[in-house]
């Protein structure tokens, strides 16, 4: 986490969006601890961070699991009552809300997810 | 009695009785390392026999989706049991996250720990 707020600070990011940059970061993590690799087969993570120019940021997460497209998820139904809520599906729902660009591929057995963060919302 | 207090990963829990309701008061993080362990302190007071529990986010900065998941099982759980989930003082990211989630309206949001304890 150090190693992505000092990129953050490096970029000028805002404190609130370095917050911000927290979520989409466990998000994003959360996913391929859940989803890319199961339980009985722990696999690696590979975290970059791209400067492309002051006040932006690109994050890519890699990793060598199960295919996974987080962009191709089902939206949450955000009407439903308590009861017929489920409590999960909404880590995604914030990456896509919180991420200025979001893009994924699958490239020679790698998924890798990129979220783009801009100094304003 | 004295406010009782943990620190769980960068989450600090007190919680305190007024009158027929517990008060959770929550500060710093809660992210997916530290959220199970609300979960279960809460859960463990539930199992005790409390129906009425008020939780004040005022001091917490940063919730994940492990963290909205913990607040929705609490609240499922206590409507399954005829008890009531009430939140107070949601600020910065933490406000944001309900509202955008549309967990606003479903589960009962206050200003502050009184109106929560009073319902208005």
């Amino acid at each position: 986490m150090e190693f992505v707020h000092s990129a953050a600070r490096e970029a000028q990011l805002p404190e609130a969006r370095i917050n911000e940059l927290d979520l989409l970061l466990e998000e994003a993590v959360i996913n391929v601890c859940r989803y890319a690799y199961p339980a009985d087969r722990p696999g690696s993570l590979i975290l970059t961070c791209t400067i492309p120019a002051r006040g932006e940021l690109y994050l890519e997460i890699a990793d060598q699991g199960v295919a996974f497209d987080p962009l191709a998820a089902p939206a949450p139904d955000l009407t439903l009552d308590l009861k017929d809520r489920p409590i999960g599906g909404l880590g995604i729902f914030l990456l896509r809300d919180f991420a200025n660009s979001l893009s994924y591929r699958r490239e020679d057995g790698w998924n890798r997810l990129t979220i783009g963060v801009s100094a304003g919302c | 009695m004295l406010p009782q207090q943990d620190d769980v990963s960068g989450l600090i829990i007190e919680r305190r009785q007024v009158d027929s309701w517990i008060v959770f008061v929550l500060s710093g993080r809660m992210t997916a390392e530290s959220a199970p362990e609300f979960e279960r302190d809460c859960n463990a007071r539930i199992v005790e026999g409390q129906k009425r529990v008020i939780i004040d986010l005022g001091g917490l900065r940063y919730v994940s989706s492990m963290g909205l998941r913990t607040f929705l099982a609490i609240a499922k759980t206590l409507e399954d049991g005829g008890g009531i989930l009430r939140l107070c003082n949601l600020t910065g990211l933490v406000k944001q996250v309900f509202e955008i989630t549309g967990l606003k309206k479903v589960i009962q949001i206050y200003d502050s720990a009184e109106s929560a304890l009073i319902g208005g």
